[in-house]
């Protein structure tokens, strides 16, 4: 099977792999987290294969009105202290999957997978996203990204980078 | 407190799948690279990729289509250049997307560091 595009990210922290397990499993303290600067509401977090987590993004839309963001998790595999698999759906306020309402043909669905390993006293935890089901067009459309934010901000990162950096002399 | 970028600021929705569709194929970044010299034909732009005309032609159609070039109508050689707004957008959209687990991580640091000070 050819590889389909894949994101990845790595963090290294500075904590043993059972408090970072926690602050994972845990939706209290997973809501304080999870989300870049937004309040997030978790309304359902049933860890187990087949259990699903109901994520509510709370934020401002542009004309400064509350607007939120859903989506539907679905745990594929839980190894405690190893593995979180889930399928991540881009829903609407009923949990029903919904194309993204940004683009057209971003994939509706990631199989999304968290690694928990020690590093030392540290714990590195490596998230990875890959479409699922998606159509010939959604994984173009995720392959252009990907191959972006890839590979550290690979060479199509740096096409625009420059681009925008000359644009400005 | 700092919001997520796409829902605060929609960039220009229909053409963002079109973008990065677009800035998938490394011929046709290379092509853009060449663009930010300043603009070029077809003829010019074929040289060193040693493809054919109707090659470059096509990948720049694809580029068009996104909105990342334009090419003048009434001249002979038509030219293409850069459209730099749409280029901005994908950067635009890229940060979010990247952003969304590196602050989501940045709060998860924080939090694991309260952790191991209530434990003490």
């Amino acid at each position: 099977m050819t590889s389909l595009p894949t994101f990845t990210m790595e963090r290294v922290f500075n904590a043993p792999r059972d408090l970072v397990w926690k602050a994972w499993t845990d939706p209290e303290l997973l809501a304080r987290w999870y989300g870049p600067g937004v309040e997030t509401v978790i309304h359902e977090f049933d860890l187990k294969v087949g259990g699903v987590w109901r994520n509510e993004m709370r934020m401002k839309g542009k004309d400064g009105s509350p607007m939120s963001d859903f989506s539907l998790m679905t745990f594929t595999k839980v190894d405690p202290k190893t593995n979180i698999d889930f399928e991540l759906a881009s829903t609407d306020q009923n949990w029903t999957p919904q194309p993204s309402q940004m683009m057209p043909d971003w994939p509706r669905l990631f199989d999304t997978k968290f690694v928990f390993e020690d590093d030392g006293a540290q714990t590195k935890v490596t998230i990875t996203q890959v479409p699922l089901n998606a159509t010939d067009a959604e994984i173009a459309c995720f392959a252009g990204m990907v191959d972006h934010m890839g590979h550290g901000w690979g060479a199509g990162f740096n096409v625009i980078a420059d681009i925008l950096a000359e644009l400005q002399d | 407190m700092e919001q997520i970028g796409y829902i605060n600021n929609p960039p220009n929705q229909a053409n963002l799948d079109a973008i990065f569709s677009a800035l998938a194929d490394p011929t046709r970044r290379a092509i853009l690279s060449r663009l930010t010299e300043g603009e070029a034909s077809v003829q010019e732009l074929a040289q060193p990729f040693e493809m054919s005309q109707p090659a470059v032609s096509k990948h720049l159609k694809v580029l068009e289509r996104a909105g990342l070039v334009e090419r003048d109508i009434d001249q002979q050689r038509r030219p293409a250049r850069l459209k730099a707004e749409n280029m901005a957008i994908a950067a635009d959209w890229l940060e979010t997307y990247k952003k969304f687990w590196a602050k989501s991580f940045d709060q998860l640091d924080g939090i694991l560091e309260e952790m191991k000070h209530n434990n003490d």
